[in-house]
């Protein structure tokens, strides 16, 4: 199977105190919906923001497509589309307005940038605020927009950080079908970090468990609940819960045992 | 510059336009400063030492001066609120270069001084002020306006950047604001009795801005200055817009 991302031993600690991520090797094939889980502080936020460009690694390297890291930012920007955990939107500009300008930094015309935006604006059902400010939208649509910008210089691999929050259950099912439909028809590789598990059992087809900077688990979302709760069919939360519990538990022996020591 | 570069002076621009208000208000105070202190002492503009521009003419490069303070708050303003609403993040993870997103609003905080020092100068020929060199001297005074609105601009941005707050304007402006008086803005050299004073208007940059427009405006200044004057600005311009560029990182973290 293609690789879409590989990264390899990449390792950040902070103030040269909190280690971050400790040496996370993981290979994302091409086309598919991946899930980074894990508890909160357990490196998510900081590996993302590496794979974006946004900080960088103390050790390791990664690779887009082939497109090594270490060669300039400007060329991974252009096969990458990032929407991250907070919306990122100009409040005072009108959101087809927004997605042209945004659709021109990646060097589109204007007349390409034109029909970007129209396909985007149908694809996300921002037809009815296409000419409002994007201050005024709802928490989802200000969400979907997001999304958007993020696909406008259509990318092969999106990285969606909590993607679906704030938004109703109705607008999660609309979001996903949309984006589950750009996956499949464009073979688009999607990187979703979530707190919604049922999201990631539904839509993701691998997933990688991030543990205080370690990698538990990388495989298919089905192997790890057959790992995990081997007796009996179980939903990706079940299993999820197992696994942090009994890791929580074993780490509380072994401190345990070394303050005995 | 590139298209990309060019798209966001563009909308450094549609910003400004958009919120006119700072602009607008230093225009206003400088025209409200030049004509109440030429009201005031403009009296004695028929000593030799203000040539015959009189003394409206002398004291026309206060209100430049000042103009730019009010318009060169925009940059810093906008890199502000992108950095507030998460749109800088954004437009970074772009291949757009990155020391456009911080070269344009400062651009655009210069064309904004540029146009309203052309107002100012306007409102300038209507009560009299000389421009001895005509259409010269008028883009000479744009020209060192607009170096000096950069000047202003890229300081406030860079210490913005750096804080993370919108008070870099204000800081700025309140380090400029002493010199203002600390030279010859209402006196020639000649005529300014206290030592320390002069001492210090030769050490002090303000003092070849305004010379050097004095020379572009009633000849009342030595050439030399005008030469002084673009070197200082053009240091200072480098300066801020370099202090600027180096920030951006420091906002996005």
């Amino acid at each position: 199977m293609e690789t879409e991302i590989e990264i390899r031993n990449l390792s950040k600690t902070y103030d040269g105190k909190v280690k971050a991520l400790c040496g996370v090797n993981l290979s994302i094939p091409k086309g598919k919906i991946f899930a980074l889980l894990g508890p909160n502080g357990a490196g998510k936020t900081t590996l993302v923001s590496i794979l974006t460009m946004l900080c960088k690694q103390d050790n390791g390297d990664f690779s887009f497509s082939g497109i090594d890291s270490h060669r300039k930012t400007r060329d991974i920007f252009k096969s990458v589309g990032v929407a991250s955990q907070d919306n990122e939107l100009d409040p005072k500009i009108k959101t087809e307005e927004l997605i042209i300008f945004q659709a021109r930094l990646f060097g589109m015309s204007k007349n390409e940038a034109v029909k970007r935006s129209q396909t985007l604006i149908n694809d996300f059902g921002l037809t009815p605020y296409k000419d409002k400010k994007t201050e005024t939208l709802s928490g989802g649509n200000k969400r979907r927009l997001h999304c958007a910008l993020a696909l406008v210089n259509n990318p092969s691999l999106l990285f969606l950080d909590e993607p679906t929050v704030g938004m109703d259950p109705m607008a999660r099912k609309n979001f996903w079908d949309t984006v589950g439909e750009i996956n499949r028809q464009r073979n688009l590789t999607i990187f979703l970090t979530t707190q919604y598990l049922e999201e990631a059992d539904k839509y993701a087809h691998n997933l990688a468990l991030l543990i205080d900077g370690t990698i538990h688990y990388e495989g298919s979302v089905a192997n790890f609940k057959k790992k995990v709760i081997p007796h009996k069919e179980s939903s990706l939360e079940e299993s999820y819960l197992e696994y942090v519990k009994s890791h929580s538990e074993r780490q509380i022996e072994i401190s345990k045992k070394e303050e005995i020591q | 510059m590139n298209c990309t570069g060019f798209l966001l002076i563009g909308r450094g621009i549609k910003k400004i336009l958009r919120e006119p208000m700072a602009p607008l208000t230093g225009l206003g105070m400088s025209i409200f400063f030049l004509l109440v202190y030429n009201a005031g002492i403009g009296g004695i503009g028929f000593l030799p030492e203000f040539g015959d521009g009189g003394y409206l003419s002398f004291l026309f490069p206060l209100a430049i001066v000042s103009l730019a303070m009010g318009s060169s708050s925009g940059a810093g303003q906008n890199l502000h609120n992108d950095m507030q609403s998460g749109y800088f993040r954004r437009m970074y993870m772009t291949p757009a270069p990155r020391w456009a997103f911080i070269a344009a609003p400062l651009l655009a905080d210069g064309l904004s001084t540029l146009l309203m020092t052309g107002l100012l100068i306007a409102v300038g020929a209507i009560f009299g002020v000389k421009f001895q060199f005509g259409a010269i001297s008028v883009i000479g005074i744009l020209a060192l306006s607009l170096l000096w609105g950069i000047t202003l601009s890229g300081f406030s941005a860079g210490i913005m950047l750096r804080t993370g707050k919108p008070q870099g304007a204000q800081i700025v402006t309140n380090a400029v604001f002493p010199l203002i008086f600390l030279t010859t803005t209402f006196l020639p050299r000649e005529l300014i009795t206290s030592r320390w004073l002069v001492a210090i208007s030769w050490g002090n940059p303000v003092t070849y801005v305004l010379e050097a427009n004095r020379y572009l405006l009633a000849g009342t200044s030595p050439k030399y200055f005008l030469m002084i004057g673009i070197a200082v600005l053009s240091f200072g311009a480098l300066s801020a817009i370099l202090f600027a560029l180096s920030g951006s990182k420091k906002a996005l973290n």
